[in-house]
């Protein structure tokens, strides 16, 4: 026992087990849901192009790390789920060169430019998709990706049928097929029920806030009612809101990223309420089809802002109180 | 270890133990062929030691590094000095190791016999510094304090332990004995005990005012006590004895007591030992045991790359040697197997706000570790509560990045104290 080498380190000498892994491991089993629907519903294209969104994202963040001289930490999984994130919001038939690009832009210039994982201003995924749909709105037009499909359904995007029709397109879509996934769109952001079964798992989990999602919805329900209510026959029902496009995945999954999103609880209502506030803008006055990126890229920019909002640290402020 | 539950919607909630009853009474340890004593005083090479290697030493006399130094320590036996050696902690902080070899032939002819125990803080100072449970003697004597409020703790700091609690009950005499000699060597008029609100067995204490407190951690530390039972939350940087309010250990008043009874001083520390498997034992050892002796007296096998805490899991602090003696404020050990230490990392902070919710001080670590880690101390105590920290390591034990988010608040308040001496 005399010169046994001991470890030493400092307090506390316990941990609750958690880690980085674990976080996005539970990202990966809530995604799967809504991810496997996408793949049986559209086909092996779908497949492979989630494989391809992944992987590649993947060896985006391997080269970046060798390029900068960091620890290689592709084994916590974060680059994975922004590429997995990233494959879920787009069509099946997006060309394989678009899928790299689109996961370069989130991985290196989403995520690695600001500091790499924990920095990063906005969700990686969001500015990956955010370029790709300025710069190629092509790829991300529903309506033509699928035009070789056979659905035995309304094979319209229903809010570009919304903007483009007005209100007359609503009757093609009940709420029940849009919560069944029974419309197109992104491979995994389509099937509504698979997406809020896998979110409730991971706010169960204390992996996604339960305060950000909550707001988000809220905002959307709330600000969707308010304009449905004034002008029932110009604008959509708050349900047709929270149901179609990027809406789900946006309140469960994206909103509620860490390094984008508040701490502090009430800054997470805020925060959250803002987010559906801003979509249903962008929906109903703005010229975009569906808010959702749009909308998050801004609640994540007024982050740092309003999580100063916060509770007084023990002593300060009160004195002797 | 106490996992992350499958469900984790509400912020985790860690326990104190309760006292161990299964345990029988603290088993007593034999003085060792060697004792180890902790001097906190760094060797000066220039001046002139007044002890040296060879020197014999009596029970219970005074040694001291210099003619001008104020720390000493009581020799706990009789014998010849050995050697000294110089120890650093984890701050850097220097003591001196003195150790001495105990001669069991030597007759106890009494130091102590001639000195007069006065009840007077004065002589504590001078001589009772070193019992048993670490009277804290320079807070009591400090001028600037006014101590009117003197908390035992009877409800362990940390979890896991359960020293304090043991010797509340086990020696609740010699406890009011003790307090009724500190009452009359401080100015003091209220003497608390703090007591978990749960713990079955009787606490019976003549002339203390009982605390009870809550079993979720950290609401045993001074800072909470001085919130939730004084209604006092201490100002970032402000320590309970400004406020009046001086903590102590249970051991500390019945060493007091039993000094002053049979006019010897008492080296005999009560320690909880936690092995590898969470099993305790108690045992009594003379205050410079190595802890090396402790731990073979119970079969503990230490391996390579294992963790000897001193303290809590939460609080304490990991010795590199096993040597390491055996200190008046030494109340628990544990040691870790190297399988179940959990790994750090300097990722970089994530901000997923765990910290945050289960800080109790509401510190926004997520922001502070940012600044901390730049080295931007006064920025962090100035604009994001550094210095209201009440140091429980809920922080560090969240952590999903896994970063030693305690070490670093402990080393930034650590620097601030740095550079505001130097300023």
């Amino acid at each position: 026992m005399t010169n046994t080498k001991l470890i030493v380190s400092h307090a506390p000498f316990w941990h609750n087990g958690d880690s980085l892994f674990q976080q996005n491991l539970n990202f990966f089993i809530a995604l799967l849901p809504a991810a496997i629907f996408g793949i049986f519903h559209f086909g092996a294209p779908a497949l492979g192009v989630l494989a391809l969104a992944t992987s590649s994202a993947m060896l985006w963040e391997v080269i970046m790390s060798v390029l900068s001289k960091k620890k290689m930490a592709i084994a916590d999984m974060d680059s994975a789920i922004i590429g997995l994130l990233f494959g879920m919001m787009v069509p099946a038939t997006m060309p394989w060169w678009v899928v790299i690009t689109g996961t370069f832009i989130a991985v290196v210039l989403g995520k690695f430019v600001f500091g790499g994982t924990g920095g990063n201003p906005f969700h990686p995924t969001l500015v990956g998709i955010a370029i790709l749909t300025m710069s190629w709105p092509a790829f991300f037009d529903f309506d033509t990706a699928y035009v070789s499909y056979q659905f035995d359904f309304t094979a319209l995007a229903p809010l570009a049928a919304l903007k483009s029709q007005g209100t007359y397109a609503l009757a093609s879509f009940s709420n029940y097929d849009l919560l069944m996934g029974n419309e197109v769109g992104g491979i995994g952001s389509t099937f509504g029920l698979g997406i809020i079964i896998g979110g409730i798992y991971l706010i169960l989990k204390g992996y996604a806030r339960w305060e950000i999602v909550a707001s988000f919805i809220a905002g959307i329900l709330i600000t969707a009612t308010l304009f449905f209510v004034l002008h029932p026959d110009t604008y959509a029902p708050p349900l047709f809101h929270l149901l179609s496009g990027y809406t789900l995945i946006g309140a469960f999954f994206l909103a509620v990223e860490n390094s984008s999103s508040p701490v502090n609880r009430i800054p997470m209502l805020i925060y959250g309420f803002l987010g559906g506030f801003m979509i249903i803008l962008v929906r109903n006055i703005g010229i975009y089809p569906d808010g959702t990126v749009l909308a998050i890229l801004l609640i994540n920019l007024v982050n740092p802002l309003i999580d100063t909002i916060r509770p007084k640290a023990l002593g300060k402020g009160v004195p002797n109180a | 270890m106490i996992k992350r539950s499958f469900f984790a919607l509400s912020k985790p909630r860690l326990t104190y133990d309760l006292l161990d009853t299964s345990l029988p009474s603290a088993e007593e340890l034999a003085i060792p062929g060697t004792l180890t004593l902790l001097l906190p005083e760094k060797i000066d090479r220039a001046k002139k030691a007044l002890i040296g290697p060879g020197d014999a030493v009596k029970k219970g006399q005074k040694l001291k590094l210099y003619d001008d130094s104020a720390p000493y320590v009581l020799s706990p036996a009789a014998g010849t000095i050995k050697g000294f050696d110089s120890y650093a902690d984890d701050f850097g902080n220097t003591a001196t190791y003195i150790t001495i070899k105990p001669d069991a032939s030597a007759k106890d002819d009494d130091q102590w016999a001639q000195i007069d125990l006065e009840q007077t803080l004065e002589f504590a100072a001078d001589y009772l510094g070193h019992i048993p449970g670490a009277l804290p003697v320079s807070t009591l004597t400090n001028p600037n304090y006014d101590i009117r409020t003197i908390v035992v703790t009877g409800a362990d700091t940390d979890i896991l332990c359960d020293t304090c609690q043991f010797v509340c009950t086990a020696y609740a005499g010699l406890m009011v004995a003790g307090a009724k000699i500190l009452k009359a060597m401080t100015r003091a008029d209220r003497i608390c005990i703090t007591v978990p609100e749960n713990l079955s067995a009787q606490v019976d204490l003549d002339g203390f005012n009982v605390l009870r407190t809550s079993d979720t951690y950290p609401s045993n530390l001074p800072a909470m006590i001085m919130k939730d039972h004084f209604g006092k939350a201490l100002s970032p940087g402000t320590l309970p004895e400004e406020e009046g309010v001086c903590f102590i250990r249970p051991e500390a008043l019945v060493s007091l007591a039993r000094t002053y009874e049979t006019g010897h001083p008492v080296f005999d520390k009560i320690i909880t030992l936690i092995d590898k498997g969470g099993q305790r034992h108690r045992v009594k050892a003379t205050i410079g045991t190595p802890i090396s002796k402790i731990l073979s007296c119970f079969n503990v096998q230490i391996n390579e790359r294992d963790r000897v805490i001193i303290g809590g899991p939460m609080r304490g602090f990991a010795t590199y040697t096993v040597h390491h003696p055996v200190v008046p404020d030494m109340d628990t050990l544990m040691v870790q197997d190297s399988d179940v230490i959990p790994e750090i990392s300097d990722n970089a902070c994530v901000n997923c706000g765990e910290c945050v919710r289960v800080c109790p001080a509401n510190i926004p670590v997520n922001l502070l570790v940012r600044y901390l880690e730049a080295n931007l101390y006064e920025e962090a105590a100035d604009r994001f509560d550094l210095e209201s920290c009440i140091e429980c390591g809920l922080c560090g034990y969240v952590c999903r990045a896994g970063i030693p988010l305690y070490q670093y608040i402990r080393l930034g308040k650590h620097e601030l104290l740095t550079l505001r001496e130097n300023a």
